[in-house]
């Protein structure tokens, strides 16, 4: 009330807050908003299709191209002896040729580029390529490549305490196994790039990328030009969620090679079924676990060792398995921890970044033993749970000291808005009633920590132009992919200089406005870029507020503020409007544009201790998942999923909201229905929509709550509003352990060595039946 | 190749094309009606959805030839000032994320609408669930249409 009053005796509009409208929706709704795909091809562009190994590891005895060469509209064909710089494109090791030399190593491994005049021209082509591979030995399994000896990197253990003398003080002591399948992305937009040359020997590139600066590197390395030569843009992308971290940037140096090369524009869309056979997905990992806990449900030693499936190439695998070891307590306090995890080399495609990195996959470990030892001792998962809680001043396994923990105030939050004991006896009343239906429920803690765990990597940059006729353009290397962060720049921008949001346009993602970017990735792209862009803004404005104290005649300690668009001065309003503002500075020959840089304080790591300060700050949450299950056909819905979430002080509960529950069914879908499939030989099974499944409007649970717990957020977020991005798909953990729960309502010797997901239906239906 | 003449959002278009080509390259290459998307290519995703003489149908799987005289409505001529009631609840609802496939739900979405004015949520559901969302903003979709459906 107080601020509506403020706002109508100055006058103006009260609709002068900063913009919470998704500013892309209204050209979304329409049809208008522009992908790669959707720029118009200019006169000559050749399209390309992309020959691939049709087996998963082999030597190349002989390539032979005359007759795709010879069909109609057919231009060229490039192999990797027409590369003039680096033919590598690995992003950590420099393992992964863009091109296949004389072996491949996966399925879909690219031998050869085809560009006709036509899309259609180029697929034909690729049945006239004959390659004969002499076939080598496959690996897919990343036990059996670590038995090989089959590992990308050495392996990284995380100790904490001694597990070794502390397992005699345990009154329970189990072990056991937890596998995690992979995830393919389906971002719906497949990946691709277009090029084209620009004169003196320049490309430019328009890449469907989440990292714009390791397109711009790696094709300035393949096409052996300096980095200032390629520009790379990024308008938006139709879906990332890590898939096009680094898996973009082949096809982004493909386009680039083919326009270097012809001097024409070259366009790289992918069918989707050479997308899902050729790029990567969430890394696999088949586990071991052991864990020990006293007779008062604390957990006083853990061990796991993971054996992360990453592919044939490093990719990011290092750095996912990084991850992995980080979360692998998840938001518990275990004072004996020993964890291992194996960066093993297969002959699936390299596997990547997916929402989560790695994280998921080390949590999915430590609630597989928590299940396993409730079950054993006769307690409910959530008991042990509750027992062993991060509090602040625990530490975790890395040595980071816990702070603002929110693991025990969003369980007890939840707890008291859905008493767990309450819903356990409507849960065994249901059951008891019913033959054919049962229930299960599980509790989700979760704790995820923001910032990269490559410490370097956490910086941005922002570039503001502010115009003289008060409008601004803002750049940053923020990409939007629908998590709604170019929204929120708007909010940051508006709210700096305390102007109307509509002022304010958010550029394409540009490597020559905004050079050597981290990728939008780790949950960390608002606060990173959000920081940069609010250092920028207020480097201009305190040459504002200097520009409105010499118009005023005000001496140099006048307290100049905007509020809404009008200048205050020394807490009086003045006659001066932004516009007039803007034109005043600029008259007086003062620089309207600034770039601002910004690069998170405090963290650090060392990877020789392996202890450090990895993260800004942690997100914690607990969720609660209902789920019926149908033992007569191993179906199953998902009653309610209620969660209490963590999101500091929200800057726009809209999109948060829109991210957690996005996560949450992404989640969702890699614990049951989204089974991906290999044989033996490395070919992918599930290798299009009608056989891969990913959660449709059915999926959903049919009562989704996000309640916001009231926080006082964390300085290091963007307006103290904490990332969303990723931490909302672990959640989707529960639903596999409410799955677990509601078979063994119906066949309670259900108890596997290994837990194993996605529990699609299939699997669910044999776990009711098998030794009941 | 052959020539086929198109009513396209009530513009009839010459479009020289092969038999079997489906109606989205037609749209996408020949037209310039880039917002129907491509996803999958065998009917699966939703994004390509378009209508024919108001009937929802996937374009990307829909061949040229057996168009005839059926009126094509995209997404750029849903509405001509951009207003249709789906749009307008999608915008109230901030319901796209990426976008990519919004186009397609609004599509079925209008199609359905049209057949049934005031429908449960369970019909929502049955109307909607073949068109895929990765980014799951299948609720908002589900409240969006029963928003819109107010509002025809």
């Amino acid at each position: 009330m107080k601020e509506e009053q403020k706002q109508s005796s100055l006058g103006v509009n009260p609709s002068f807050i900063p913009s919470k409208k998704n500013i892309d929706s209204h050209s979304h709704v329409r049809g208008e908003s522009v992908y790669v795909d959707d720029i118009p091809v200019r006169e000559g562009t050749l399209h390309a299709a992309i020959f691939s190994s049709p087996i998963a590891h082999g030597k190349i005895k002989s390539l032979n191209l005359e007759k795709a060469k010879a069909y109609p509209k057919v231009k060229f064909i490039l192999t990797h002896k027409d590369i003039p710089g680096e033919n590598e494109i690995g992003g950590i090791v420099q393992d992964e040729p863009l091109l296949a030399i004389d072996e491949v190593h996966f399925q879909g491994n690219p031998i050869a580029m085809v560009l006709a005049e036509t899309e259609l021209a180029a697929r034909e082509a690729l049945h006239l390529i004959e390659v004969e591979i002499e076939p080598l030995p496959i690996v897919v399994d990343p036990r059996e490549a670590f038995e090989k000896g089959m590992l990308h990197i050495p392996s990284r253990s995380f100790n904490l305490g001694n597990t070794k003398t502390n397992w005699e003080n345990c009154a329970y002591v189990f072990e056991g196994e937890a596998d995690t399948a992979g995830q393919e992305h389906l971002y719906l937009e497949t990946q691709g790039a277009y090029a084209y040359p620009v004169e003196n020997g320049h490309i430019y590139i328009a890449s469907s990328t989440q990292g714009p600066t390791a397109v711009q590197r790696t094709a300035a390395k393949v096409l052996g030009i300096p980095m200032h030569k390629i520009e790379v843009d990024v308008l938006r992308l139709g879906g990332g969620f890590g898939g096009k971290e680094d898996q973009a940037t082949a096809w982004g140096v493909f386009a680039a090679l083919g326009a270097q090369v012809t001097h024409k524009p070259v366009k790289v869309i992918l069918h989707r079924m050479d997308d899902m056979k050729m790029t990567g997905k969430r890394n696999p990992y088949r586990s071991n676990y052991k864990i020990g806990l006293d007779e008062n449900l604390k957990i006083i030693a853990y061990e796991a060792t993971y054996f992360q499936n990453a592919g044939a190439a490093t990719d990011l695998s290092p750095a996912i398995m990084e991850r992995t070891l980080f979360h692998g307590t998840n938001s518990y306090f275990i004072p004996n921890v020993h964890i291992t995890a194996h960066c093993c080399k297969t002959h699936l495609p390299p596997n990547t970044a997916f929402r989560g990195f790695g994280g998921p996959q080390g949590m999915f470990v430590i609630e597989a033993a928590i299940v396993k030892a409730a079950h054993e001792i006769g307690v409910d998962p959530f008991k042990i749970q509750e027992a062993n809680l991060l509090k602040n001043k625990d530490v975790f396994s890395y040595g980071q000291i816990v702070d603002q923990c929110e693991a025990k105030s969003t369980w007890e939050a939840l707890k008291i808005s859905h008493d767990f004991e309450k819903t356990k006896r409507e849960i065994l009343a249901f059951n008891a009633e019913n033959e054919q239906f049962k229930k299960g429920m599980a509790i989700m803690p979760i704790c995820f920590g923001i910032s990269f765990t490559n410490t370097p990597m956490n910086q941005a940059r922002a570039l503001v132009h502010v115009y003289q006729d008060g409008s601004i353009g803002v750049s940053t290397a923020a990409v939007e992919m629908g998590q709604g962060v170019n929204t929120k720049m708007v909010q940051v921008a508006a709210q700096a200089f305390s102007i109307n949001a509509d002022r304010i346009k958010i550029e394409s993602t540009n490597t020559t406005r905004v050079a050597n970017t981290s990728p939008s990735a780790a949950s960390s792209t608002a606060d990173l870029n959000g920081k940069a862009l609010w250092i920028a803004c207020n480097k201009i404005l305190a040459r504002f507020h200097q520009a409105a104290r010499e118009t005023l005649n005000l001496d140099k300690d006048a307290l100049i503020e905007i509020k809404e668009e009008q200048v205050f001065a020394n807490n009086k309003p003045t006659d001066i409007h932004w516009e007039a503002l803007v034109q005043i500075a600029f008259l007086k020959r003062m620089n309207l544009s600034e770039s601002g840089h910004y690069s998170t304080p405090k963290i650090h790591f060392d990877k020789a201790k392996e202890k450090g300060h990895p993260f800004a700050y942690h997100v914690y949450g607990t969720a609660l998942f209902e789920v019926t299950l149908d033992c007569l056909r191993g179906r199953y819905q998902f009653d309610a999923v209620k969660i209490v979430h963590d999101f500091g002080t929200s800057m726009n509960r809209i999109i948060d909201l829109g991210q957690t529950e996005g996560g949450l069914v992404q989640g969702i879908g890699w614990m049951t229905m989204e089974e991906l499939k290999y044989n033996e030989e490395g070919r992918l099974l599930s290798n299009a929509l009608s056989t891969y499944k990913i959660p449709d409007i059915y999926s959903v649970p049919k009562d989704i709550e996000v309640n916001f717990l009231n926080t006082d957020g964390n300085d290091m977020a963007i307006f103290k509003s904490k990332a969303v991005g990723e931490p909302p798909l672990l959640y989707g953990i529960g639903a596999y352990f409410a799955l677990v729960d509601a078979i063994r309502a119906f066949n309670p010797n259900f108890d596997p060595t290994c837990y194993f997901a996605p529990m699609t239906p299939e699997k669910a239906l044999m776990a009711l039946y098998n030794n009941k | 190749m052959a020539t086929f003449k198109l009513n396209i959002n009530g513009k009839i278009r010459e479009i020289e094309a092969d038999e079997d080509m489906p109606i989205l390259w037609a749209l996408r290459d020949q037209c310039d009606l880039v917002g129907t998307k491509y996803g999958c290519g065998i009917a699966q995703c939703g994004a390509c959805t378009i209508h024919l003489d108001g009937d929802a149908i996937r374009s990307c799987s829909y061949p040229i030839s057996r168009v005839g005289d059926k009126k094509i409505t995209t997404i750029e001529g849903l509405s001509e000032k951009g207003d249709h009631p789906l749009q307008e609840a999608w915008k109230a609802l901030d319901v796209p994320q990426c976008g990519y496939c919004q186009a397609g739900q609004i599509m079925t979405a209008a199609a359905f609408l049209k057949e049934n004015k005031n429908p449960s949520e369970q019909e929502v559901e049955d109307a909607m669930h073949a068109n895929i969302c990765r980014c799951g903003t299948y609720n908002r979709i589900k409240k969006a249409v029963l928003e819109a459906s107010k509002n025809l």
